[in-house]
């Protein structure tokens, strides 16, 4: 919102547009408190999001800090800088869940393994059982306690 | 030597039930398991009415999770040596049983079973692959040949033995999509003794190959992706 309000290459924002786009950054974040509090969102995953609630924020309270950062950039043209870095924030933050959402994978498949092996194993104890030739409980338990440490 | 064989079985409820007789008849000393990767047919009761123990994984993950089920499993109950072979019947259990020889005579760590190895080629003609898979498999044998610098012939074969090491590595680090291939190079790398053996194989009994040619391609594709990002993993990860 905040590039509509500006000239080509310079910011002029009027104070209706930075009210509005403070007012739309305090929504932002007032949403993912939301969602934290209604446990929808997990704390850990909710402090980019606060960060950039609270760039919104800056960004609207003081203009002049885009064309700082822009000519920092050494870009002329502050639409450009702008747009530049929020692609690269969102770039950023897809690869950040692409690595959370890999771990996470890994983390079920290792789940659905140790699952088919405890359940393998117990059908195997319960046969065993049956037919009354298993091997004693001291030695079960003694191989259980192998099988945790190895 | 316990020895434990396991079959990563995904809807193969035809083919299943002929492989574990086979197997139960070639290697009678062995454990046998099956390693049901979430089949939506009745691959698990068939195996259960075979005799086989069955470990049922709840959703499907894909062969390398099924495999690696199965390492984990040998490993954490003790064996000594374990095997793998197909679910479809294009393994005959006779060969994995050479195959094991060789780990239990510890020669290897890890052996391959290879249709395509210079002594297989003489001795059989039962095995005629499909034009995609010739194309893939000269393509993988190169460049893991490359990776490795030791020969391979038979890169996706699913015919393997190996012995504790393996299974402590394979436990831990194996790829969940490209099994085959990327564990051969991280087996290499760890300096463990991987070895192929020329071994016969029949056509498959039941199922059908997931290989059509677009999904070669990108099957082809993804593989070397996986190989060039393998040269960049850590040597001799601590495995136990």
């Amino acid at each position: 919102m905040l590039p509509l309000a500006a000239e080509a290459g310079q910011v002029h924002l009027t104070s209706q547009t930075r009210i509005v786009a403070a007012v739309l950054a305090l929504f932002f974040m007032l949403m993912i408190l939301e969602l934290i509090r209604r446990d929808r969102l997990q704390e850990r995953y909710s402090v980019i999001w606060f960060v950039a609630g609270l760039g919104m924020l800056a960004g609207a309270a003081f203009p002049g800090l885009l064309e700082v950062v822009a000519n920092l950039m050494g870009v002329r043209n502050t639409n450009v800088a702008l747009f530049s870095i929020v692609l690269l924030l969102l770039l950023g933050l897809a690869l950040n869940f692409s690595v959370i959402m890999s771990r996470q994978a890994a983390q079920i498949t290792r789940l659905a393994q140790e699952r088919a092996i405890e359940k393998a194993l117990a059908e195997k104890r319960a046969a065993e059982g049956a037919n009354g030739n298993g091997v004693s409980g001291e030695e079960r338990l003694e191989a259980e306690k192998q099988s945790f440490e190895s | 030597m316990r020895t434990l064989v396991f079959i990563p079985a995904w809807n193969e409820e035809d083919a299943l039930p002929g492989v574990i007789a086979d197997v139960r008849k070639a290697i009678p000393g062995a454990d046998l398991l099956v390693v049901d990767d979430g089949s939506a047919d009745a691959t698990a009761e068939r195996a259960r009415e075979s005799g086989a123990l069955v470990a049922s994984l709840p959703f499907n993950q894909g062969l390398g999770a099924a495999l690696q089920t199965g390492y984990l499993y040998a490993l954490r109950n003790g064996y000594d040596v374990c095997a793998h072979l197909d679910a479809d019947g294009q393994h005959p259990a006779e060969e994995v049983a050479r195959l094991l020889a060789e780990v239990t005579a510890d020669r290897a760590d890890l052996v391959i079973g290879s249709r395509y190895h210079a002594g297989a080629v003489a001795g059989s003609d039962d095995y005629r692959p499909t034009f995609s898979r010739r194309i893939g498999t000269s393509v993988f044998r190169f460049f893991l040949t490359l990776a490795t610098r030791q020969r391979f012939t038979d890169t996706t074969s699913g015919m393997r033995a190996a012995n504790r090491r393996v299974m402590a590595l394979f436990s831990q680090h194996y790829s969940p999509d490209f099994a085959e291939i990327e564990s051969l190079q991280l087996a290499v790398r760890q300096g463990l003794r991987v070895e192929e053996l020329p071994v016969r194989m029949l056509e498959r009994a039941g199922g059908s190959s997931f290989l059509t040619p677009l999904r070669s391609a990108f099957f082809i594709f993804k593989g070397l992706v996986v190989l060039l990002v393998g040269q960049f993993r850590p040597r001799h990860v601590e495995t136990e």
